[in-house]
């Protein structure tokens, strides 16, 4: 327990959580779900600077980015697609 | 110039913590000397736990959950009860009513003489969180139920967060942070990110429109909000709420036994405080703007579709938000928690408070809550478009003024 670097430990789960919520990103066919992805990696970035000692970093990341990808998202619906979700299909259980 | 009445949150928690530990430990040593082949690794057990970094850990855990068990269940709980009573006195009728003593309970069933509804019905409100406990949790049948189950966990996480940087006095707190009100406000502006995802997800027109309006209103009133804080920060020099409030600690004018302090209110600020005033109404959504979920035309907005505790959830919520709104402006304008310097006696060189300091904070939280009520309850909803144009045409410009003011007596007085 002594000879642990939590430091390192910190920094290789906020990575792995990263890598994983861009691949989710980049992945998911929902556009709500990829801006949800979206704020979610730009907080583990965020929490990156944080084990860098940089709090004002971290902190303007927060600020800024989770204001952002609301904005980002009402943009996406209003100019990509009419439809907010599929349909319930006429026929048949949906 | 007041003293707390708890001079350090982490040393009473820690305190708590030994003696939730010591009587685990002794429970385990017990078990251990009944059944003999289990005492060694117990023993063990009961000695790691008690070793000094598990225990700092420990009442690390304890403190959240003080601090929680502080915000949810009596602070939230009051302010609930206090917005109820207080909008049907406006509305001339009683309000919550019900007693304790129409519990079905075996101490307060047997009081047959004693009215049932013509109590204070504090507990009102408990009973309605315990019927939304029992309400089964409906999701849509063409809901993204993934992030219909995220968003009201979101929204109930990001506003506890709040909690953990906003002080209740010099003493009172989870943790001090230098950047204490720059947190405070980042907290804040991560719910509407999940407010648009509850009104996206739920797959319906309703939320759909009320989650957007929200987001559009959120930005609008996000930017000046952190803008008069840069305009406070002309004044103060800080962002740490410890160091905002002792400025404000000294007396700004005396007029013959009468002192008045000086809040930040009282000069320059002016114009910041009524900017930070109406943004943070917005903020919490009450309403005279809360066109999210105006029950008149949508149904509750982002709302509708949740059911049964994380209705509750998002909807308790909202007075949580509206306590750290209060806090933080009584923090940032009205002085935060000093009190008279009369309320003090000192024995010596160690103060001993006749009326500790969360108790002056609280009374500013209150009373601020109390104008908020009465606010939302007197006048009528403002329109959407009506809203963005306050915000984006008055508060802004406003904001900018307060900045370029803030920064000229900053120049003059050096």
């Amino acid at each position: 327990m002594a000879g642990v670097d939590w430091e390192a430990v910190a920094f290789i789960v906020l990575s792995v959580l990263e890598v994983v919520f861009s691949i989710l990103l980049v992945t998911s066919k929902r556009l709500v779900r990829a801006a949800f992805w979206l704020a979610c990696t730009l907080i583990t970035i965020g929490g990156i600077y944080l084990l860098f000692r940089a709090e004002f970093v971290f902190l303007i990341q927060i600020l800024v980015y989770a204001g952002a990808v609301p904005l980002l998202f009402v943009f996406g619906i209003m100019l990509t697609r009419r439809k907010i979700m599929e349909e319930p299909s006429m026929e048949g259980p949906p | 110039m007041s003293a707390p009445l708890v001079p350090s949150l982490f040393g009473a928690c820690y305190i708590l913590t030994g003696w939730i530990v010591w009587i685990i430990n002794w429970i385990l040593r017990a078990i251990g000397t009944v059944i003999p082949p289990l005492f060694p690794p117990l023993d063990a057990l009961a000695n790691w736990l008690a070793s000094a970094p598990i225990l700092t850990v420990l009442t690390w855990l304890v403190m959240t959950l003080v601090m929680v068990v502080w915000a949810c269940l009596v602070n939230l709980l009051t302010m609930m009860w206090v917005e109820r009573k207080f909008y049907s006195r406006l509305q001339d009728r009683y309000g919550i009513m019900i007693s304790i003593w129409s519990l079905p309970l075996w101490p307060f069933n047997r009081r047959k003489d004693v009215p049932t509804h013509k109590g204070w019905g504090y507990l009102q409100n408990v009973a309605d969180g315990m019927k939304l406990l029992q309400k089964e949790n409906l999701v849509p049948a063409t809901a993204d139920s993934m992030m219909f189950n995220t968003a009201p966990a979101w929204i109930a996480g990001t506003t506890l967060m709040i909690f953990a940087a906003l002080p209740w006095s010099s003493g009172l707190y989870v943790a001090n942070l230098d950047l204490g009100i720059l947190f405070i406000l980042a907290a804040f502006s991560l719910a509407p990110l999940g407010i648009l995802i509850a009104g996206w997800s739920a797959n319906n027109k309703y939320t759909l429109v009320g989650g957007l309006r929200s987001a559009a209103m959120l930005m609008a009133y996000e930017i000046p909000l952190v803008l008069v804080v840069i305009a406070l920060v002309f004044t103060t020099g800080s962002l740490d709420p410890k160091v905002i409030v002792t400025q404000q600690e000294r007396p700004l004018l005396t007029l013959g036994p009468l002192v008045i302090p000086a809040w930040n209110l009282f000069g320059v600020q002016a114009i910041g405080f009524v900017v930070f005033l109406v943004a943070i109404i917005a903020e919490m959504e009450r309403i005279p703007f809360d066109l999210p979920e105006a029950d008149a035309e949508l149904v509750e907005g982002w709302t509708t579709e949740l059911s049964g505790m994380r209705f509750g959830l998002v909807f308790g919520f909202k007075w949580l938000r509206m306590i750290a709104g209060a806090g933080l402006l009584s923090i940032l304008y009205l002085g935060g928690w000093s009190g008279p310097v009369f309320t003090t006696l000192y024995l010596g060189s160690v103060p001993i408070p006749i009326v500790p300091e969360e108790i002056w904070f609280m009374l500013r939280v209150y009373l601020l809550g109390l104008f908020f009520i009465w606010l939302s309850w007197s006048i009528p909803r403002v329109r959407i478009d009506q809203i963005l144009n306050i915000g984006w045409k008055r508060l802004i410009p406003l904001s900018l003024l307060a900045i370029v003011a803030a920064a000229a007596v900053r120049v003059v007085t050096g």
